[in-house]
């Protein structure tokens, strides 16, 4: 596979052991790449180790906490690591501790932490020596939905206030949906597809219509005006003319003309009309199967 | 509040760029040797991880102040016998590293903070470098001080301290050999056999172990196969440390009488080569353990 991230959040998307934790182990040089080669911000992951070491902050996906230690003295001991000295590696570990919501709970042993908990200072530890990439392998794994959600909002929110890229991994396709800015599909060691999301999840040639009444006589009645109609539960799905043309652009534009109408004769209340999107879960069930 | 700005709150900055100074790998090693060195003495850990450091630190110190009183009792009469003394501790030397090294050298791998500290500034050889340092300058710390307690009591309990002074001059040598040669030999094999394994029970076993087998192989040596005492005490690496001792120290058990003792520096070759294979075994691992 030949790809390059470029800025920004970048999800890295495929099932389970389709190489996504092997390769953000090779960009951090913790693993040796059996061939081929790979580029850090102009470093090479086998030569310039450790000029990418001070660059990248990396959140495993696996437990990665000594339960004896608390999360300050861990996060400042990390820092201390990347060779800040312990005065600056103390104030760094609060400060980024704050940032990913832990506050008092940083001086309790690791222990006794929840999930979440262990997800934050995971976040804090990568963040502490202030990285220009972040890598989170599965940063939302184990998480309730509340939990999954704040941290994907503060994944976004670091990416996007802080100027840091991010490289997050996942297998669910739905989060990465909501904060990413590019995305890398791969599937058995081979890239997929790597591409802008909204390029992948653009408009399509479907309109949406979502209607309150009889959703059959509806249908029925739009199918006498001649659209292409399919039904689904509560939704109804008109295929809309392709092309760029005026032509074209001016019978889109009839079609939903169409629509409102017919709402409006059968006696159906019209909740929502809008171009239905490219969901990337349509993309990636395509491109698997 | 009324307009008023509330003092108390702390505001949230939001993230903060870091634009201090970085020491590098100098700074990360001195981090993890001094991480290390706190935790072999359970310091930041819970009361549990302090009792065998400090078991074995007055396990070891009290008997030397017992026998210290002895002799001051008797005016200098009693003499101190070093060598003796350190057959017992060599076993709570031992004791030590096993309790306390796979906290410096397994613990890592255990909760897998390793692949994390190794994406930092860090690569296998510094972490490894870094943690058999703070394993082998605790071990010194605990080898010393029973030494170093009965050196300066000895002078202390003189009646004319400043004789005593000059004419322990000479001990001084032996003393500081003896304390880093048993710190050297114990503290190496201690943490190569602990780095081996990521869970610490089979880690402190292997410590104990290695050197049970050892000394379990040098007896049976000694009683079934026949081999002269001379040459099956090289294989058991207390044994030689006690021998060691007695020669440098210049006292005499029953067996030295009858048969004079290989020379010293056997003794000193033997500890040196054995801390040395213990420090690359622990390289040789730390350099394969995955992550």
């Amino acid at each position: 596979m030949t790809v390059s991230i470029e800025p920004g959040i970048t999800g890295l998307v495929g099932s389970n052991g389709a190489g996504k934790s092997t390769l953000v182990k090779i960009l951090l040089g913790l693993l040796e790449p059996s061939s081929g080669s790979a580029n850090v911000m102009g470093h090479d992951v086998e030569r310039d180790t450790r000029a990418i070491r001070s660059l990248v902050g990396y959140m495993p996906e696996h437990d990665c906490l000594p339960p004896e230690m608390t999360a300050a003295e861990f996060v400042s001991f990390m820092a201390r690591c990347s060779g800040l000295p312990a005065t600056a590696a103390r104030e760094r570990a609060a400060e980024v501790l704050r940032h990913v919501g832990l506050f008092e709970e940083r001086y309790r042993p690791i222990r006794g932490y929840s999930t979440g908990m262990a997800q934050r200072v995971k976040l804090a530890q990568a963040l502490v020596h202030d990285p220009r990439i972040l890598v989170l392998d599965e940063p939302t794994n184990g998480l309730d939905p509340a939990g999954r959600d704040e941290m994907l909002a503060l994944i976004q929110r670091t990416g996007r206030e802080f100027g840091i890229s991010v490289l997050v991994s996942s297998h669910l396709l739905g989060e990465l949906e909501r904060i990413c800015d590019h995305v890398i599909l791969i599937d058995a060691g081979r890239l997929v597809r790597a591409e802008r999301l909204g390029a992948l999840t653009g408009e399509t040639g479907t309109l949406l219509v979502e209607v309150d009444g009889d959703v059959d006589a509806y249908c029925a009645a739009l199918t006498a005006q001649g659209l292409v109609v399919q039904r689904d539960v509560l939704r109804v799905l008109v295929e809309l003319p392709n092309g760029d043309d005026a032509e074209s652009v001016a019978r889109v534009f009839a079609t939903h003309d169409i629509v409102r109408d017919v709402a409006v004769a059968t006696g159906v209340g019209l909740l929502r009309i809008e171009r239905r999107r490219g969901h990337l879960e349509d993309l990636f069930a395509g491109s698997v199967s | 509040m009324n307009g008023q700005i509330n003092e108390t709150t702390i505001h949230d900055l939001g993230y903060q760029r870091y634009e201090g100074a970085r020491d590098g790998v100098r700074g990360a090693w001195r981090a993890l040797f001094a991480q290390g060195f706190r935790a072999m003495f359970g310091l930041g850990r819970p009361l549990k991880s302090k009792a065998v450091p400090a078991f074995v630190l007055s396990a070891t110190m009290l008997p030397c102040l017992a026998v210290l009183a002895a002799s001051s009792a008797s005016g200098g009469q009693l003499p101190i016998a070093y060598g003796g003394l350190i057959q017992a501790q060599l076993i709570l030397f031992v004791l030590f590293a096993a309790a306390q090294a796979p906290e410096v050298m397994s613990h890592d791998q255990q909760h897998r903070v390793l692949p994390l500290i190794l994406t930092r500034d860090v690569t296998r050889d510094v972490y490894a470098s870094a943690r058999i340092a703070a394993v082998l300058c605790a071990l010194l710390v605990v080898c010393a001080a029973p030494l170093l307690l009965l050196y300066v009591g000895e002078i202390g309990i003189a009646v004319d301290p400043a004789t005593a002074f000059r004419k322990m001059g000479a001990k001084a040598g032996p003393v500081l050999m003896q304390a880093t040669l048993s710190a050297w030999v114990i503290g190496a094999i201690g943490a190569a056999m602990a780095s081996m394994t990521p869970r610490r029970a089979y880690a402190t076993a292997s410590v104990i172990g290695v050197f049970l087998v050892a000394a379990a192989v040098s007896i049976g040596l000694d009683d079934l196969a026949g081999v002269s005492a001379e040459v099956s005490e090289f294989i058991d690496p207390l044994r030689s440390l006690h021998k060691m001792a007695l020669i440098l120290f210049g006292e005499k058990n029953r067996a030295m009488e009858l048969t004079p003792p290989p020379p010293l520096w056997m003794f000193a070759v033997l500890a040196l080569s054995l801390g040395t294979a213990g420090v690359l075994a622990t390289f040789w691992r730390l350099r394969r353990v995955g992550v």
